[in-house]
């Protein structure tokens, strides 16, 4: 076992199973998936002419995150990942299954808490809120994004860069997370047998994490495992039936609105604060912060 | 829970995390060979049933840096084998005899595939690019390899 784990792999098969898992799952799952999540409307008579615009809103969205993705990525993330990697590191990590293991749970370790930081802080939550505003939950949901979600990872995979892994190698990883968490967004599955729900994140784990219910709010960050939740004390269990969306709702499903009403929203409660040391304190402080301030001037 | 609970948690499952793998690199380093600076070990070996890979070997490029041949004559070191540059051709067939530079050493070779490392200068930089070989025929060889998405696959023909 030992000899297994420390064996030196070689790129090219590294990155032939991720590939096979991060690239081609697309293919194999999510396409598959979601044309029997439109099935399953169809037979619940739940496929409206919403859930269709919704969904192709997602699909757009995709595709404006990606753009800026590549536009950043090109422009200086690459250079930066690796400089810190030259630079800044531990002694390199050789390529086993060891260093890949630990680096898929670093970048799980790592999912949760820029997760947390996307809900608990007004410049984090602008953008995610894009991923939290459809009323429906199925597979298209996974890849609605929202202009700065590449943004916030990068603050968390860079000390995982300097822990001594290759930048390829965890963005990979983290990829592998995204994929992992995406499959979790639907609402055909039900509660999975207890043992995998207590270890692993599962479509009851997210489906909470999506709800409006008040006390559904900031839950299940998880990507890969909910053990994470569950040592930081923000795991809920699906109990009450879950209502999606966010608390402010959108009602739109025009791509442009849905891609930018986060930000939109964060530049409104700026103005609704007066001074510079408000208006800043609006882009950390938690989602809501302007209206208890109002409600306490009242 | 309280913040200190928060970072006190996290950086202990940090600390395992990445402490792991750099313990098991620790614990089962192997000597990496610095190819670039290794010496040449010029004393005879015994030959093997491998050794129908010596010689000079041919390679045709097409890149914006050059157009032509490079010939390089591969030789035995020990347990390895290595290619040091010979000559190089134009594409008109002129030749000049070329600076002797190490650029590919075999760590690995069973007579149909092997591994080992891809010496490439680049823009001044010097490069170690992991890198396959795969037998077509005795006198035929791929040698192919995938750096961070730049792949390629040379054909190197018995000169």
């Amino acid at each position: 076992m030992l000899e297994f784990l420390s064996k030196n792999l070689d790129w090219v098969e590294v990155d032939y199973w991720f590939h096979l898992f991060n690239d081609l799952s697309l293919v194999y799952v999510f396409i598959p998936f979601f044309l029997f999540e439109l099935i399953r409307y169809r037979y619940l008579n739940r496929l409206t002419k919403e859930v269709v615009y919704d969904s192709i809103a997602n699909v757009i969205t995709i595709f404006a995150f990606t753009l800026i993705e590549y536009v950043l990525g090109l422009l200086f993330l690459t250079k930066v990942y690796f400089w810190v990697h030259q630079n800044l590191s531990l002694p390199h990590l050789p390529l086993t299954w060891m260093t890949i293991i630990s680096c898929i749970l670093l970048a799980d370790f790592t999912y949760y808490w820029d997760h947390r930081l996307m809900h608990r802080i007004g410049i984090g939550w602008a953008t995610h809120t894009v991923h939290h505003s459809s009323e429906h939950f199925n597979m298209s949901v996974a890849y609605r994004f929202g202009p700065l979600d590449g943004i916030f990872p990068v603050l968390f995979s860079l000390p995982i860069v300097m822990l001594g892994f290759d930048p390829i190698l965890v963005l990979l990883a983290e990829i592998f997370v995204q994929n992992f968490q995406a499959l979790l967004h639907t609402e055909a599955i039900g509660k999975l047998p207890k043992p995998i729900e207590y270890i692993f994140n599962t479509p009851s784990h997210h489906r909470v994490h999506h709800g409006s219910n008040r006390q559904y709010w900031d839950k299940n960050y998880g990507g890969i495992f909910i053990i994470w939740d569950r040592l930081f004390g923000t795991f809920e269990p699906e109990v009450e039936k879950v209502r999606f969306g966010i608390a402010e709702p959108l009602n739109s499903v025009n791509p442009i609105k849905v891609f930018f009403h986060g930000l939109y929203r964060l530049w409104r409660d700026m103005q609704k604060v007066s001074g510079l040391r408000n208006k800043l304190l609006v882009l950390v402080k938690p989602p809501g912060w302007v209206a208890a301030q109002q409600e306490r001037t009242k | 829970m309280k913040n200190s609970t928060l970072l006190f948690r996290s950086l202990i499952i940090i600390a395992l995390l990445a402490g792991i793998p750099h313990l098991f690199a620790y614990a089962t380093e192997q000597p990496t060979p610095n190819v670039a600076a290794a010496t040449v070990d010029t004393t005879t070996t015994e030959p093997t049933k491998n050794d129908f890979i010596l010689g000079n070997w041919k390679v045709d490029y097409q890149t914006p840096e050059l157009t032509g041949a490079i010939i390089y004559t591969i030789k035995k070191e020990g347990e390895q084998f290595t290619a040091y540059t010979h000559q190089y051709a134009d594409e008109n067939g002129y030749t000049e005899q070329a600076e002797r530079t190490k650029t590919l050493v075999i760590t690995q070779f069973d007579g149909y595939k092997g591994k080992g490392t891809y010496l490439v200068a680049y823009e001044g930089k010097k490069y170690e690019i992991e890198c396959q070989i795969d037998m077509v025929d005795e006198n035929t060889f791929k040698l192919s390899y995938d750096y961070y998405g730049y792949a390629d696959v040379e054909t190197w023909k018995r000169a």
